[in-house]
C-alpha cells in the first residue's frame, strides 16, 4: 500500500531544483544544476567520479545546503521539509552505514516503527529472499548485504519517492537484477518516481525512462531514453573539410579533437527535428549513438 | 504468448521500445502469434526483462496503432484479427531500414551522389520484375 499524499502535497513534481550551485572549500562541485522530475518518472543520473552526483542528490534532499539555488521535494523546500513529506521518501546512500551497530532486525523494528505505512511482510520477506538473518548485527556483514539491507529500509516504506546512490556498486549480477526488479514493479504498480546514480550504463538503459548526465559539475545532457538514439548523434568532421573551429554548431553537447585534425562531435536535437546543416556536408558523417558511447564521447 | 520469448538487449543503438516493437511485428507477420493470441501484460514484460514499464506500453500503443494488436476488455492486449495480412508497405519497407542505413553510409563513405545510388537501385529492382 502506497502512502497516500495530501491534499498540499499537490505538486505535480516530485523533485525540482533551480539553478543550484555548491562549493566545497572554494571548488565548484555544481554549477546552476536545474531539473524537474515529474511523478512516475524513473530518472538515471550518470556521470563520472566526482561529476557530483552525489552532492546533487544530497542537496536535492536536503541533506546539504546548496550555495545558490533552491530544491523542492513534492513542492516543500528540500530544507525545510514537513515530516509527512520526509516519510514519503525512501533514501539509500552510496554507502549505508547508519546504526552499524544494531541487529539486522532491531535495526528494522526500530526505522519501523518511525512510518505508519511500514512493510513488514516486505521485510521478512525480502531477508528471507536475500539470504540475511535478523539476529546478525549490521557490522558483520559484507558491503553487498549492507547495500540489500538499506534497500529493504528504503523499500519497506513503501516510498513516493525512491532515491538511491549506486544502488548497485556492491551487489553481484543477480542481486543487481532482482534490484532492478524491484524498481521496475514499484514504477508499474503504484507510479513510484526513482531517482538513482549509477555507473552500470546497461542497468540505466533498461530501466529508466529519463537520463540525466551530469559532467563538468553541469547537467549536459537530459533527455528521454526512448529518444535518445533520434535525438542524439555523433558527427564525425574530416580535417580540412569544414572549418568549425570559430562557432559552436546548433546542438553541439561536445566535440573532441582527434589527433588526425578531425573532430568528433555530440550533436542533439529536438524530437522530429533536422539534423543542423553540417551534418549533410561531403565527408561528413554522422552517426547513432548508444548510451554508452554516447558517455564516451562527451566524458571523455 | 510469455514474456520470456522477447529479447532486450540494452546497449543496441535500436532503443529498447523499437527492440520489442519489431520482434511482435515478426512473430505476427510469420504467424507465429496468430490472431487471438494475448500478450503478456505491460507488468509482466516489465518486471521480467527489469525495463521501464512506459517503454513497454510505448512498443504496445505502437503496434496498436498499426492494427497489429487490439486492446481487450479484461483481457489486455491480444493480436488483432488479420494482423499477419494487414502491415503496410511503409511496415514492411521499414524491415529493411538497418540494411538501407548501412548502404546510405558506405555511399556516404564512397562519395556516391544520391541520384546515382537511386538510379542503380531502381534498376536492380526493374531487373528482377
Amino acid at each position: 500500500m502506497s502512502a497516500v499524499l495530501s491534499p498540499e502535497m499537490s505538486s505535480d513534481d516530485s523533485i525540482r531544483c533551480e539553478r543550484i550551485t555548491k562549493r566545497y572549500a572554494g571548488q565548484t562541485v555544481l554549477r546552476e544544476v536545474s531539473l524537474d522530475v515529474p511523478r512516475g518518472t524513473v530518472l538515471g543520473l550518470i556521470g563520472r567520479n566526482g561529476a557530483g552526483k552525489t552532492t546533487l542528490i544530497r542537496t536535492l534532499l536536503g541533506l546539504e545546503r546548496p550555495d545558490h539555488g533552491r530544491a523542492f521535494v513534492f513542492g516543500e523546500p528540500s530544507l525545510g521539509m514537513t515530516d509527512f513529506v520526509k516519510q514519503c521518501i525512501g533514501y539509500v546512500p552510496q554507502q549505508p552505514d547508519a546504526f552499524a551497530w544494531m541487529r539486522v532486525g532491531d535495526m528494522l523494528e526500530f526505522v519501523g516503527r518511525q512510518y505508519p505505512q511500514w512493510d513488514t511482510d516486505f521485510v521478512e520477506l525480502s531477508l528471507a529472499r536475500w539470504h540475511i538473518t535478523a539476529g546478525q548485527r549490521l557490522v558483520s556483514l559484507s558491503p553487498g548485504e549492507r547495500q540489500r539491507v538499506a534497500l529493504i529500509r528504503a523499500l519497506a516504506v513503501n516510498p513516493e519517492l525512491l532515491v538511491l546512490d549506486e544502488p548497485a556498486s556492491a551487489l553481484d549480477p543477480v542481486a543487481r537484477r532482482d534490484l532492478l526488479r524491484e524498481i521496475v514493479a514499484r514504477a508499474a504498480e503504484s507510479g513510484t518516481t526513482v531517482f538513482f546514480s549509477t555507473h552500470i550504463v546497461s542497468d540505466l538503459e533498461r530501466v529508466a525512462s529519463r537520463v540525466v548526465f551530469l559532467h563538468g559539475h553541469r547537467i549536459v545532457v537530459d533527455a528521454a531514453l526512448d529518444d535518445l538514439a533520434e535525438t542524439h548523434a555523433r558527427l564525425k568532421v574530416p580535417a580540412g573539410s569544414t572549418d568549425l573551429s570559430a562557432n559552436r554548431i546548433p546542438g553541439e553537447v561536445s566535440r573532441h579533437l582527434q589527433p588526425d585534425g578531425s573532430l568528433t562531435l555530440v550533436i542533439t536535437r529536438g524530437r522530429g527535428a533536422a539534423w543542423p546543416e553540417i551534418a549533410g556536408a561531403p565527408g561528413v558523417r554522422l552517426d547513432a549513438l548508444n548510451l554508452e558511447d554516447l558517455f564516451i564521447e562527451v566524458a571523455r | 504468448m510469455n514474456a520470456d520469448r522477447l529479447t532486450i538487449l540494452p546497449g543496441a543503438t535500436e532503443p529498447i521500445y523499437r527492440q520489442i516493437g519489431s520482434q511482435l511485428r515478426r512473430l505476427i507477420a510469420s504467424g507465429q502469434l496468430p490472431a487471438g493470441e494475448e500478450l503478456p501484460s505491460v507488468r509482466d514484460v516489465a518486471v521480467h526483462h527489469a525495463v521501464n514499464p512506459m517503454t513497454v506500453s510505448r512498443a504496445y500503443c505502437q503496434l496498436e496503432a498499426e492494427g497489429l494488436l487490439t486492446r481487450l476488455r479484461g483481457k489486455g492486449m491480444v493480436v488483432a484479427a488479420g494482423a499477419h495480412a494487414i502491415l503496410s508497405p511503409e511496415q514492411r519497407l521499414s524491415r529493411l531500414q538497418p540494411q538501407l542505413a548501412e548502404i546510405a553510409r558506405q555511399a556516404r563513405e564512397l562519395d556516391i551522389p544520391a541520384r546515382l545510388l537511386v538510379q542503380r537501385l531502381k534498376s536492380l529492382l526493374e531487373d528482377s520484375e
